[in-house]
């Protein structure tokens, strides 16, 4: 699990099918040299967790906790 | 955000074999996370599967599992159910597993309507395979097996599925997270067959085919398809996203009706010996008596007991009672006959 703003990301489970990419409405997260990277912004809808068919992405709480 | 859905999950499994982006992620995913909330676990559920990507499911839930030979997932589960009546049993598979070599399977379990809910990842093609046309590819799709496009028009799950009371069927895809939820939700608790007919994508072998370079760009596609509608329905049009169902109405039974036994009475019958009886064994003209329950009946009439000569199934002057017992037909056979005496 590697922590990124606001997102866990699991790098073992993660395929790279960009689909959390994709459906972020405020779209902060990018695939950069094979990383899922953040940017500032999230309005932790909890869309990329949501869809995410890899239980690969988790959205932090405010408190930057699980 | 709950996550205890995840101890329904072998995790140390993961990550799963499917590709990036496959539907079928989002089907265990939102199976498992609708079973936590309903409080199924490995104590009360077996999943069944068949063979196919989406067979692969059952083994990465931390349940009883079984994965049964190709198309025959239903008759394993109906079977466990009927043994175990006490668990709930789902079926994880495929629209080619239960709709193709299956479909026979499909169409007799749903008639005899055991409690059974049955998940198809409906990717509308045959994943595990390559990518060959199945039973739902929609008619003018280009697939490994019908690069001109798919000649012959698809079998309407809904259709076959809603013909006769009672059903359950739902349709909805995995872009449709909440209504994918509901539908879980209602089909698990649903008493008597339930089938949900998820459209999933199956980006590998048949979305980049048709063009689609993402697995989002397939659920965009969904969304243009097919659209959802609310409240009861009870037939699902094939852009519709919902629920389908109806019950049977009870009809009230007919009483059954006391069965009378004409009661003889005994007195003022002729008694006889067992020495006596033997003696009316048909032969030279004598008529037929046999014995039953201490009554002795006049059976010259029989086609049963016509001597020596003929069908010879049953012997004259003889006390029956014990060979009516074994005897194919019952006692009201006899009945029919003159009583002529009673045994002493
Ligand atoms: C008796 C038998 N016939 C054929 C096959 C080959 N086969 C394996 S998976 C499959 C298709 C499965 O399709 P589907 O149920 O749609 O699952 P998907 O892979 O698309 O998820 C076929 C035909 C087999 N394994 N066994
Ligand atoms: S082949 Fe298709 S159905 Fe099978 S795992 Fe890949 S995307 Fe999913």
């Amino acid at each position: 699990m590697k922590p990124r703003l606001n997102v866990l990301w699991n790098e073992i489970y993660c395929k790279r099918c960009l689909l959390c990419v994709e459906v972020c409405p405020v779209q902060v997260l990018t695939l950069e040299r094979n990383e899922i990277e953040e940017k500032e912004g999230c309005i932790r809808c909890y869309q990329c967790e949501r869809y995410c068919p890899d239980i690969a992405i988790e959205v932090m709480d405010e408190k930057g906790e699980k | 955000m709950d996550r205890s859905y995840k101890e329904l999950l072998k995790l140390r499994r993961f990550p799963h074999t499917w590709c990036p982006g496959c539907g079928i992620g989002a089907v265990l995913k939102n199976v498992a996370m609708v079973m936590k909330e309903l409080g199924w676990n490995y104590k009360n559920t077996v999943a069944v599967s068949g063979i196919g990507c989406s067979g692969r499911m059952s083994g990465y839930m931390n349940l009883d599992a079984l994965h049964t030979p190709h198309g025959r997932p239903l008759t394993a589960a109906e079977a466990i159910k009927t043994v175990r009546s006490d668990l709930n049993v789902m079926v994880l598979s495929g629209d080619g597993d239960l709709a193709s070599i299956g479909g026979n399977h499909l169409l007799h379990t749903s008639r005899r309507n055991p409690d059974i809910t049955v998940f198809c990842n409906d990717n509308e093609i045959y994943g595990l395979t390559g990518g060959q046309a199945g039973p739902t590819t929609p008619q003018g799709t280009k697939t490994l097996t019908s690069p001109r496009g798919e000649h012959h028009s698809p079998l309407r799950l809904g259709r076959i599925l809603t013909q006769q009371a009672p059903y359950f069927y739902a349709r909805t895809t995995v872009y449709h997270l909440n209504h994918f939820k509901t539908c879980i939700r209602e089909a698990l608790l649903w008493k008597g067959f339930s089938f949900v007919d998820i459209i999933s994508d199956c980006i590998e072998l048949n979305g980049r085919r048709l063009g689609f370079k993402t697995a989002h760009q397939m659920f965009k596609w969904f969304d243009e398809r097919f659209h959802i509608v609310e409240g009861e329905r009870d037939q699902l049009q094939e852009d519709e996203l919902g629920i389908a169902k109806a019950v049977v109405k009870e009809v009230p039974r007919p009483a059954e009706k006391e069965e009378v036994k004409p009661e003889i009475p005994m007195e003022g019958l002729k008694p006889f010996t067992l020495e006596e009886l033997e003696r009316f064994d048909g032969q030279e003209g004598r008529p037929i008596y046999m014995a039953y329950q201490g009554k002795v009946y006049d059976l010259s009439a029989s086609p049963l007991f016509q001597g020596e000569k003929r069908m010879r199934c049953h012997l004259g002057g003889k006390d029956l009672t014990k060979d009516l017992d074994i005897a194919p037909h019952g006692e009201d056979l006899i009945f029919k006959f003159p009583l002529v005496g009673k045994m002493e």
